[in-house]
Order: structure tokens, then sequence, then C-alpha cells
């Protein structure tokens, strides 16, 4: 019943933006500094999340600051070492307790404990994309995009008593609106493509005149409707309305003009059925980079998995069983070390696309010089499910204001929101709380 | 009343009230008192019989906390799994009496958009085309009785916004260039004294209620016109406009979403007629009712029994009925992800991952064998145990079992009589299920056991308890050990025995089947040995006897089954009520014979199923204001 009524009050309050009355929750620090409208060089903010947590004893350096040595784990990050920032001792206070995973892991952008339900009245927070997202709206064709390999995972987790949509989705656009991700790499890439050349006048004509039409049907549909009914509806009308204002936009050239800062290549298509995970993966990671190199979006999620992820990593040297069940250790140290290996193929992939997008020349800058890249997980040790001491790592220097090349080490059970209060600054979209953050996460931002 | 329905613990004796209150004093109060009440909880709710029923849904959701040790919290004194078992047990039993001393109730009628898959079918049935359009749709998450059905778990995203926009021009577009929808939409044409409009008119008159699934009124034809004519204005044909105006309505929400109209009150009532088509089309084909399904609600017949008792083998035979099984089979057995992270291990078993034809046969399976238990009208029982099987000349290539495969289309799955002694009857001796239920590289006892009480026996083990003990020591150089001995531990330690031993058994006696279903009869050198003793001291040696043990608990299948079921049936979980409707369903089958099609037909005609209840009212709601509007708003 109270989830009903807050959506409901919200999109009433809201009108069209939905999540618009959590932004204005979290009243500006500053005078509105969106430098990401007004740089040279816009900012653009990603969160790759990997399942199932880390093995610890090969993912936190020796060494603090400035000099700090990389561990195997963050070994294949050498070469973008000064563009990396490595966190100790950070945690989200809000996804401890429930059960080992979904709590941590739908929580991991949002810093807020969910609802245990199987569905029915689902409740998490906003995540950091979707703020920094909602702050930008209308300045690149898509809002944010969101990624992943893995379908949404099946049914309800009867033993525990969540949804496993929870487990699903990391980016979260109002406490009840998970988003849907892609996952098919060539939709992507058309869908990029499509959004970044725009279509003909005549095409955009007739989008219009078609929304019209089906807008027009949706308010004679809600009045014939029950209240509790007209949620679903509204939702739908304000998606509807962004698409009429985004087809719009992209007629007037004036109002605010967008540009695809490098053209798409029609060539460059990838497969519609990658050939295992690892190209399944890598696929992901050039969309991503494609995404920002073009400013289609400014704003990426990308899960590695789903939580409880057991894809299986025995394409890996050396591994023989499926993510989670490595996961479960239980110190047994020939799963350790296939734990270990796949912490490092993960990174590998993170590493891949910060150098991507540091070989992305912009002016006099690198795209990853303008960029944060958020490496996450929800979990510590698998082993334990525990959310402290996350294994957290940010790549670029979001527009120069991040101060890389360190690793920060913090006292014990920091939370981590301070990290995003900090990051969503760099980004432009300031905000003076975010969930249980207590302040900016001091030594991320130059002062 | 509640004294009638008396649970028994595990000795037998009578669980009451007073029992239930000492077990909550015990364990429970030294937080939930009316001083503390810590989470906002306090026993003090729980203190009459006649919360049962006020309370019910409290009592249950506490009862399930202490099932799943969650509560009492780490380091309080915690029961042991007899009293957390009779406790829960008796909640659960005395709540449902209470409850449903007034029958079942109609739940809520949620507005729901089509999922990804009722969506693919709905266009296809539409307009006739044969696309894999669901490809391109994001995958839905699943909700109330894990079904991607769910109204309350069906959210949108921008991307199903985008998505349907291309996807309707993608299917119109294919549509227009394609005789046989052609010959379907295009049913009048301009001409001489036919004005283009008129034409149109015609045409939409005859497919917006189609697509609309309820009759449309002379103002939603002509908005569907005016737009036929812009779209002339623009340079359209005669054709372009016209599918125009039609990709319009596939992106309209009355195309989009299934709503119902609303019941104004003041008590239950039978669903309108075309709601309760799409409900019945739905739920049996995953897509929109087809001519006759429109006739009859048109009639306004939907809602005599003997209609719907006629509809059910009719719309069961339907091929589209199809859709229906795999998208019920695959959830319900979560066979769906043998597709993902559940995929037999390609290196280990190059068999399953190079032979497409043997994959599908796998997957299909369990699909058709139920499709077939519902087309014959078979009872349900031979889920648990069948002389029958689907079969392929796959399977008994593979699995050795020498299949009476007929005919010249020995690839074709068709229904087959078992031979004796070939260990494969029911759902438990068929690939798919021993799949799923494994590791991707072994086989896991623990697995398929807590995969039985959770999908067959709708009894999912409880949590482990917070800081289980490692299970398997690694030991370098040491003999290769039998699974059973590798698992022994769970029975040396007092804690893990008291679930494990509920668990392993149920999987042990399946350990003759490897990952794929194959039968053997060793593992890694090691004899298999499937005999065990549950906590009950019953002895199972194999998949007969692990059958005969279902057998046995055949209530406990059915009532899982049709809970399952209704859940799909309604998409949404089930409320309180909803489980007095069960009941009745369950009573049914019993009295004739677990028939399939009986469990369908008093689906349908169930209260919750056909009934609706009082919406809710348009309250006025306070929008929320946030502070820099109070304040723009101040004088």
């Amino acid at each position: 019943m109270t989830r009903r009524l807050s959506r409901r009050s919200v999109l009433r309050g809201a009108g069209v933006a939905l999540g618009l009355p959590w932004l204005e929750m979290m009243t500006p620090a500053k005078a509105s500094a969106n430098t990401a409208g007004t740089q040279a060089h816009p900012i653009r903010l990603a969160a790759l999340y990997m399942p199932n947590g880390v093995n610890v004893d090969h993912w936190f350096p020796e060494g603090k600051g400035r000099d700090f040595q990389l561990t195997p784990s963050l070994a294949p990050l050498a070469d973008v070492k000064d563009q990396l920032l490595v966190f100790s001792n950070l945690w989200n206070a809000n996804s401890k307790g429930g059960d080992g995973h979904y709590v941590k892991e739908a929580a991991i952008l949002t810093c807020q404990t969910i609802k245990k339900t199987p569905g029915a009245d689902l409740a998490n927070g906003v995540s950091l994309d979707q703020l920094a997202a909602q702050k930008i709206a209308g300045q690149t064709p898509l809002p944010s995009l969101e990624l992943g390999v893995t379908p949404v995972a099946i049914g309800v987790d009867a033993v525990v008593g969540y949804t496993r949509v929870y487990g699903s989705h990391i980016a979260w656009s109002s406490p009840t609106t998970p988003l849907a991700r892609e996952i098919n790499p060539r939709a992507v890439f058309e869908r990029l493509f499509r959004a970044s050349t725009g279509q003909g006048a005549n095409a955009a004509k007739m989008d219009t005149l078609l929304l019209d039409r089906v807008l027009g049907d949706a308010r004679r549909l809600r009045n014939d409707l029950g209240a509790s009914d007209r949620i679903r509806l509204d939702e739908y009308l304000s998606l509807m309305r962004s698409m009429e204002e985004r087809v719009q936009r992209a007629q007037n050239g004036t109002q605010r003009p967008w540009k695809a800062r490098v053209a798409m290549d029609a060539k460059q298509t990838p497969p519609e059925n990658p050939k295992d995970h690892a190209e399944h993966v890598r696929l992901m990671m050039d969309m991503m980079a494609t995404a920002f190199q073009t400013d289609t979006t400014r704003v990426c999620t990308f899960m590695f998995g789903n939580a409880v992820s057991n894809v299986s990593f025995r394409f890996l040297e050396g591994v023989s069983a499926g993510h989670h069940d490595v996961s479960h250790h239980q110190k047994d140290p020939d799963k350790l070390r296939q734990y270990q290996i796949i912490n490092q193929w993960h990174v590998n992939e993170y590493a891949y696309l910060l150098k991507r997008l540091k070989n992305m020349q912009e002016g006099e800058s690198t795209v990853l010089d303008n960029s944060m890249v958020l490496f996450s997980s929800a979990l510590c040790d698998g082993n334990k499910h525990d959310p402290h001491k996350l294994p957290l790592l940010l790549g670029g220097r979001g527009g120069g204001r991040i101060d890389s090349g360190q690793h920060l080490v913090y006292s014990e059970d920091s939370p981590l929101a301070n990290l995003y209060v900090s990051m969503l600054d760099a980004f432009g979209a300031p905000v003076e709380r975010f969930a249980d953050s207590t302040g900016p996460l001091p030594g991320v931002l130059k002062s | 009343m509640v004294s009638s329905l008396l649970a028994s613990d595990a000795r037998g004796e009578e669980y009451t009230f007073a029992r239930s209150q000492a077990f909550l004093k015990q364990y429970c109060e030294s937080c939930h008192n009316d001083k503390a009440a810590v989470g906002g909880f306090r026993l003090s709710r729980f203190a009459t019989e006649a919360s049962l029923k006020a309370q019910g849904q409290k009592w249950i959701s506490a009862a399930h906390r202490v099932q799943n040790r969650e509560m009492p919290p780490k380091g309080s004194p915690a029961p042991n799994i007899d009293e957390i078992e009779a406790f829960t047990a008796y909640a659960e039993q005395a709540v449902h009496g209470a409850v449903c001393a007034a029958g079942p109730q109609p739940g809520p009628a949620v507005t729901r958009r089509l999922n990804r898959d009722e969506y693919a079918a709905t266009l296809r049935d539409l307009l006739d085309i044969h696309l894999d359009i669901a490809k391109g749709l994001p995958t839905d998450g699943a909700g109330g009785e894990g079904f991607d059905n769910a109204a309350e778990t069906l959210f949108l995203s921008p991307l199903h916004s985008e998505k349907y926009m291309d996807m309707a021009k993608f299917a119109t577009d294919f549509a227009a260039k394609e005789y046989k929808p052609r010959q379907k939409i295009l049913i009048a044409k301009p001409g001489e004294g036919i004005a283009p409009e008129e034409a149109a008119r015609t045409i939409l008159r005859e497919f917006l209620p189609k697509a609309f699934r309820r009759p449309v009124t002379d103002a939603d034809v002509n908005s569907y016109v005016a737009l036929f004519q812009l779209a002339q204005k623009q340079g359209e044909t005669f054709d372009g406009a016209v599918f125009f105006a039609i990709r319009a309505a596939l992106v309209s929400p009355k195309f989009l979403f299934r709503a119902e109209p609303p019941n104004p009150g003041p008590g239950p009532r039978p669903v309108d007629q075309f709601a309760l088509a799409s409900r019945i089309s739905y739920f049996l084909w995953g897509s929109m009712p087809d001519e006759l399904l429109f006739d009859i609600a048109a009639a306004g017949k939907l809602h005599d029994p003997a209609v719907i008792r006629e509809l059910v083998p009719r719309m069961l035979r339907n091929d589209r009925s199809l859709g229906f099984a795999q998208r019920f089979i695959e959830q319900w057995l979560r066979t769906r992800e043998l597709a993902g992270d559940k995929a037999p291990d390609a290196k280990l078993y190059p068999l399953y991952a190079e032979d497409e034809e043997l994959r599908g046969d796998i997957r299909f399976q369990p699909i058709l064998f139920f499709r077939e238990l519902l087309v014959q009208n078979l009872s349900l029982l031979n889920i648990i145990d069948s002389k029958y099987t689907i079969g392929t000349s796959n399977f008994a290539k593979v699995f050795q079992d020498r299949l009476p495969v007929r005919g010249n289309q020995p690839k074709q799955p068709q229904w087959v009589v078992l031979p004796d002694g070939i260990h494969r009857g029911g759902l438990l001796g068929m690939p798919a299920v021993l799949a799923v239920s494994s590791y991707p590289y072994r086989t896991s006892p623990v697995l398929r056991g807590a995969w039985i009480l959770d999908s067959i026996l709708g009894t999912p083990p409880p949590n482990p308890p917070a800081n289980v003990p490692p299970l398997e020591e690694h030991k370098e150089g040491a003999a290769p050990k039998s699974m059973k001995e590798r698992l022994s531990q769970h029975r040396g330690n007092p804690v893990c025995a008291s679930c494990h031993s509920r668990i392993d058994p149920l999987g042990f006696a399946l350990e003759n089947f490897d990952v794929l279903g194959r039968w053997r009869n060793e593992d890694n050198g090691v004899p298999i040995d499937a005999a065990s003793e549950l906590a009950d001291g019953t002895r199972l040696n194999g998949p007969e006897e692990l059958r005969k043990y279902l057998l046995e608990r055949k209530d406990l299948v059915v009532r899982n089954l049709t809970r399952k079921l209704l859940g799909f049936a309604l998409g949404r979980g089930l409320t309180l009520t909803d489980s007095c409707a069960v009941d009745q369903i369950v009573a049914k089958l019993k009295q004739n014979d677990y028939k399939a099609q009986v469990l369908i037909e008093e689906i349908l005609l169930s209260e919750p199923f056909r009934m609706q209840a009082v919406s809710a009212q348009a309250a006025p709601v306070k929008p929320v204001v946030s502070k820099s509007e109070k304040e723009k708003s101040k004088p």
C-alpha cells in the first residue's frame, strides 16, 4: 500500500520526469555547476558490476596513496594505473542483512535496503547512474544505456523470498522501476547507430503523428480505469511523452544542438550471437566505448552477470567450475586460486575498456580523461556474503576533477555512498546527500 | 472452527494455539514485547485466536521468517528444526482455516502490459506473420508464483517504449509485403464509389476490435481514420496509410496493455466478458482470443460452466497451447535455465553442446509430455510416474533406452510407451530435469533433493544457518570418494543433518543419472550407491522408490502444481484467500482421478479467475509537493 501511494504521488507530483522528487530532495550543493553541459568535452559515467565478490588475498594493493603495487587480480590495469583509483574499506551499510545476494547486488548503485518481496511491492532507491542521467536529460539522444550479457534471471527465489528481478538490475530510475537491459550486441549497435544518425524529417513527422494518436488513446484509457490501474498507464504515458520529446528535439536543430562527436561506421556491426561469454562481454565493452565516443549517451551501466551468476568459466585455463560455485571457496586453496583467475579475467575486460577509451582522442584529452568508469562488486568475500570492504575501482579522470593514480584507504566501514556523492559532483550533478552518505569522499576529487 | 484444522507435530501430538503462544513467548518475546517492539512488531498482535484471521498475513510472514531462520536472530536462543516446523505448519494451517471460513474471494485485477512472449504471439496471430519478434525485446523478470507474466514485475523502461515503436514498424512493414497478412487485413479497397477513407474505415472497424481485444466505439475508429488521412496527406499510398494507422494501434496502450473495466462495487462481480476472454486466451494460449472466443464473449456466455467445459479441450488441442505448456513448464521446472548458467559443460558433455537437435529434444520433452497429459486428459500423477514419455530416435541413441519410436519420422517427438525397467517414468526420468538440478559439470544430490522439495513438493528447504562449516575439506592426493562419503559430513554434524537428512536422500535416489540423465553404475570409478535414509526413517533406494515415496505424497505434489498453475493463470502472486480456491480445486481433482483437464476447468471456473474484486476508489491523493514548489506557491 505504501508503495502504491508513493508511486502514484510521485507521478502526480513530478509530471513527466520520473524521479524528479528525489532529485529535488537532494538539494544541489552548489548553484548548478552542470559542467557536463558546458564543458568543451562532456563527462561520462559508467558503472560495471561483477557478481560474487573477490578473492580478498589478491585484490587489495599493498601501499597507500600514490605509492601502491597492483595485486595479481589488478595487474591488467598496469597501463592505466595513473588513471585509476583503488578503494579500500568502503562498505554499503544498507545492504547488510536480508539475504546473501539480492539485497547486496540490487543496492550496489542505490545504497538502499531493498524490500523483501516476490514482486508485488518492489522497492529500492534511485541509482547513481540514473541521478546523473536525469540531471542531463535531453542533452544526448539516449538518456542512458543499460547493458548486460545474460537474460533476466527467471523465477522467484522461494528460499529467501526475493524476486530475482532484484538480482538482475542495478539501474533504477525510481524506487519501483528497474531499467531493462539490452543483451544483444547487434541490437545495441543498431540502437546507437540510429540514435546517433537520426532519422529523416518525414519519418520523424510520421512518428510524431503516431505518438500523438497513442497518447490520445492512453489518456482516454486512463480515464476508463480504476485508480490503482492508472499507475501503469501513467508510467506508459510518461515514457511515450519522453519519446515524443525526443523525436521533436531531433527535429528542432536549434533548441539543443547535438551532433555525434565521431560518426559511427555501419561496417562495424557486431554479430548477433557472440560465440561465447568472453566474446559477448568484449563486444559489450566495445559498445560502451562507442556510445561514449560518439556521445550518444553519457551514462551507462553494465552487468557482467546477474546476482548469484554461475556462468561457467571453464573456458579459462585452470578453472573447473561456475562463478558462484567457485566464490563459495570455503577456504579450499584450489577454489581460491580459481576465484582469483575469474576476478582477474573481469579486471582484464575492465582494463580493455579503459584502454579503448584512452585511445580515443578528444581534442587535447582522451575520452578516458573525461570519463568515470566504476568497477564494482556488491560483496567482498563471496564465501561470506559480506558488504564490508567492497572491491571498488574508479577509472578515468572525470574531466580532470578526479585525483587519479592512488590507492585510497579509509577507516573501516566508510560509506560507499560518499564515493557516489563525489562522483556526482565531478559529473556535474552535485547532491548534498546520497542515501546514507555523510559527505564527499576525501581524496577522490582534486582540491 | 480452528480446532478442526489443528496441525500435529513430529510426534503426532496435536499442536494447539496455546502451544504457538508458548513458542512465541519463549523465542520472540524478549524483543517483540509491548515495550520494546523491535522492528515495529509486538507479540500482543498475535495474542488471540481471532488474530489468525485479522492478522493472517502477519502470521504467515512471521512463520516464514522463523522457517528461514531469519528469526530469532543470530546469538539468541533458537528453536530446533522440529519446533520450527511444528510452529510454521500450525501457523499456516490455522491461518488458512480461519481465512477460508468465508470461502475464496477474487483478488485484485491488475492492469499489466503484455509480456515479451505474449506480445510476440499476439502480433503473430493478429497480423498472421511468422517472425521471431520476441528476440528483439528485453526479457521479463518474474514475480508472484515465479512466472514472467506476473503483473507486479512487468515494469516499463524507456527501452520498452523504443522497442514497441521499432517492432510495430518492423511488423507492419513485413505484413504489408506478405500475401496472407494483406488478404487478412486489407478487406476493402478504394474504387468506384468507394472513397479511400471509406475503405480505410471498413478495414479499421474490423481490425481495431481484434487489436484491442474488445469492441471499439465509432470515436475510436474515427481517430484512426483521421490518422490514416494525415498519413495520406504526408504522401502515403492507400496501403501505406492503412498500415501506418495499424502501426499506431500496435503502440497504443489498448493493444499493449491488458486493462479491465473497473468494478465500482459494492461487491465482487463476474469479470467483464471480453476481459474474461482475454484472461482465458492469455492463460491457455499466451495470445489474443480467437474469433470463437470473441463471439462467445459477445454473446455473453463465457461465465457458463458448460461453455467453459466445452472450450477447454478445444483450446488445449489448438497448436497455440504449446506456447502455454512451454512457458509454464520451463519456468515451473526452471528448465529454461538450460539455455544459460545451467547448460551442461561443453567440454565434459560435447554430446549436448554439439547436437542442437538433441538439445531441442531434451528441452521439449517435459513440455510436450505435460501438453499430452492435458490434451489426452490423463492423470496428473503421470508427472510423478508414468508408463509413457515423449521419445525421439535421438533419445534412444543417446540414453541407451530402447524407446519404441515408430514410423518413418523417428526424429519427431512422439508419445511412447516406456519398456519395463527403464527408470524413466515421469518428470524425474527426463534429462532436462536431471540436468537443471545438477551443476553443469557434476551431479549433486543436494541440488536435486532441494529441487524436488521446491519444484515438486512445494516445500523449499530453509536457508542454511549462519556459519555453516565447510562441506568438503580439500585433501591433496586423497583417493576419490563417493559423493555419499563426501556428503556424510552432513550427517555427522547435527545442525546440518537436521535439514540435509530431508534433502540429500531424495537426490541420492537419482544418483544413477548423470548430468545429462544417462544411466550409470559408477562415477569416477566409484560404484553408485543410491540408497539412503530420510529423516523420518524411510529408506529410499533408486528412482523407483523415490517415485513411490512421492506418490505417497501426491496431495502435496498436486497442491503445489495447482498453486503454480493458478498463479500462472492469474498472472500474480496468490493471496491468502486464493489458497482457499486451491483447496477447492484440489478437492475436485481428487474426486476426478486427477484428470488434467479438470485442473484447467476448475481454474477457469474458480472465484479468483472469473470474478473481479471491487476496484480501488479514485481516492484523492495528496500530491507530493517538493520544498521548492511549496515555497513558490506561497503568496
